[in-house]
C-alpha cells in the first residue's frame, strides 16, 4: 500500500485490518504514530536500501523488507505465529514502490515464498492533483497501482473529485479507481479477488498530461499513457525482445506496463511491470471476456505515444503484427 | 545451477518464464519446446543485431554467445544481460526508438519470423 504523504494510507489500512478476514495478515510499516494500528503482527521496518552495482533507482533491494519478510517466514515455520495468508507492506509517503516489487521478485528465498498480489495507492481528493503536478513520486505511485483509492472525499468538492477521477484514469488507464469515505473503502475492491482483467483498457488514449495553467512545466507533468492493440497475434518471444530492449535503453522513462497479449494461443499472456521490474508473465488458460484482442497500456515519462507506436511499427516484421492505437473511450 | 559452467542461476529473466515455467511438464516436451524457443529467439534477436554488426548464437542450450565482426565474443545468460553487452560491443547506445534502426528494420522482410506464433 502506497500513497503520498498525508493521503490517508494508515487510516485506510486501520479500517481494513478491522475486518475479520484480515486475521491472518501481517503488516509492515515504516512510520508509526499517526493513527494507532492495533494489530498483533505489526512490524516496523527501518527503511534501508541496498543499491546494486550499476543498478538504477528501481532496481534496488530493500534490505529492511528482506529481513522482515524472512523473519515472518521463520516465525511461521517455528509455529510462533499463525500461518499467514497475506502481508501488507505500507510504504512511506515518498517511497517508490518499484524497489519493493524488485525485492520480492529477485530475492533467492522470497521469490519462492511470496507473490505480489496488487499495489494499492491512496490519493487525497483535496491535494492529490497538486501532488501529481509537482511530485514525480506521486505519479510513480499512481502508475504502479493496480487499485487507486481516492481518500478524503468527505471534505473535497464533488467537482474536484470528478476532475481527480479523470486525471487518475488519464495517468493510469489500467488501474481500478475507487473512493474511500471516512477511510472506508469496499473491502472486496481492495483485498478480494484480483482486479478484473477486463478492466485493462483505455478511457483516454495517448493522453499527454496537461500542463498546469500557470505555465510552469514541472517534470512530473510529462507523463504519457498509451493504450494500444495489434492487428493480429503477436510473437511473444519477439515482443519480449523488443520490450526488454526498451527497458534497457529507456527503462527509467517507463513507469508502468500492463496488458493482455494475444500470442496466438488459447489464452492471453498477462504482462505487468513497474519500471524495470516485470512480474513473471502469466500465460492464462482463457481470456477474461469475449474480446480476444491484445490490449496493453504503457505509462511513460518523456516517451511519447507516437514514438512507441512508430517503434512497434518498425518491429512488426519480427513481432508479427502491426500496432494500433486504441481510440478514446473505445470499448476494448 | 547451470550443469555446464556450475554457475548458480537464482533468477529467471521474465522473457524466459514461458519456457521455464513448463519445467514440470513431460521432460521430452519441455526440452523440445525450450530448444525450439531458443532457436527462434536467436533468429529474432539477430534481425535486430545485424544493424549493429553483431550476431548471437545459442551456446549449448544454456547461454548465448555474442560475436562482432572483429572476432570479439561474450557469453550472456539471457535478454536482461544481453543488451548491456550488445551496447559494449557495438560501442554506441542502443535504442529501439531510434529512427535509423527503425528505418533499417523497415527494409527487412515483411514476413514474421515464425508466422506470428511463439516458437
Amino acid at each position: 500500500m502506497t500513497g503520498f504523504l498525508g493521503s490517508g494510507k494508515t487510516t485506510l489500512l486501520s479500517r481494513i485490518l478491522s475486518e475479520p478476514s484480515m486475521r491472518d495478515t501481517a503488516v509492515l510499516v515504516n512510520e508509526f504514530g499517526k493513527v494507532g494500528l492495533d494489530h498483533h503482527l505489526l512490524r516496523r521496518g527501518e527503511e534501508r536500501t541496498i543499491l546494486l552495482e550499476h543498478g538504477c533507482v528501481c532496481c534496488t533491494t530493500r534490505g529492511d523488507l528482506v529481513g522482515a519478510l524472512l523473519k515472518l517466514l521463520d516465525e511461521e515455520e517455528r509455529g510462533e505465529i499463525p500461518a499467514l495468508d497475506r502481508v501488507v507492506v505500507e510504504t512511506s509517503g515518498l517511497a517508490d514502490p518499484a524497489p519493493i516489487l524488485f525485492t520480492v521478485f529477485t530475492h533467492p528465498v522470497l521469490q519462492h515464498h511470496y507473490r505480489v498480489e496488487r499495489v494499492i495507492s491512496t490519493v487525497d481528493a483535496v491535494n492529490g492533483e497538486l501532488h501529481l503536478d509537482l511530485n514525480l513520486e506521486s505519479n510513480k505511485q499512481v502508475a504502479a497501482a493496480d487499485v487507486v483509492v481516492i481518500t478524503k472525499t468527505d471534505v473535497a468538492e464533488s467537482r474536484a473529485i470528478g476532475a481527480l477521477h479523470a486525471r487518475l484514469r488519464d495517468t493510469n488507464p489500467s488501474a481500478q479507481i475507487t473512493e474511500a469515505l471516512f477511510g472506508e473503502a469496499e473491502h472486496d475492491v481492495l483485498l478480494g479477488p484480483a482486479p478484473p482483467l477486463s478492466s485493462i483498457g483505455p478511457r483516454l488514449v495517448g493522453a499527454d498530461r496537461r500542463m498546469p495553467a500557470n505555465g510552469d512545466a514541472p517534470h512530473a507533468s510529462k507523463i504519457h499513457s498509451t493504450s494500444l492493440t495489434f492487428d493480429g497475434p503477436v510473437d511473444w518471444t519477439a515482443f519480449g525482445t523488443w520490450f526488454s530492449m526498451v527497458l534497457h535503453a529507456r527503462g527509467e522513462e517507463v513507469l508502468r506496463v500492463k496488458g493482455l497479449l494475444d500470442v496466438g494461443e488459447v489464452g492471453p499472456v498477462l504482462l505487468n511491470g513497474v519500471q524495470h521490474v516485470i512480474h513473471p508473465p502469466e500465460h492464462l488458460e482463457e481470456w477474461p471476456d469475449e474480446d480476444h484482442r491484445t490490449r496493453i497500456v504503457f505509462i511513460t515519462r518523456g516517451i511519447r505515444s507516437e514514438e512507441l507506436l512508430t517503434s512497434l511499427e518498425a518491429f512488426r516484421c519480427i513481432v508479427g503484427a502491426r500496432p494500433r492505437l486504441l481510440e478514446a473511450n473505445a470499448p476494448v | 545451477m547451470c550443469v555446464l559452467c556450475g554457475e548458480f542461476i537464482s533468477q529467471i529473466h521474465w522473457t524466459d518464464r514461458h519456457v521455464e515455467d513448463r519445467v514440470g511438464e513431460n521432460r521430452g516436451d519441455y526440452h523440445r519446446y525450450r530448444r525450439c524457443d531458443r532457436l527462434h529467439r536467436v533468429a529474432v534477436i539477430n534481425k535486430v543485431l545485424c544493424f549493429y554488426g553483431l550476431k548471437v548464437q545459442d551456446w549449448s542450450g544454456s547461454k548465448y554467445v555474442l560475436r562482432d565482426n572483429k572476432g570479439r565474443s561474450e557469453l550472456v545468460q539471457d535478454l536482461g544481460s544481453l543488451w548491456p553487452v550488445v551496447q559494449k560491443l557495438a560501442g554506441r547506445p542502443l535504442d529501439p526508438l531510434d529512427p535509423i534502426l527503425q528505418a533499417a528494420l523497415d527494409e527487412t522482410s515483411e514476413e514474421p519470423v515464425n508466422g506470428g506464433r511463439d516458437g
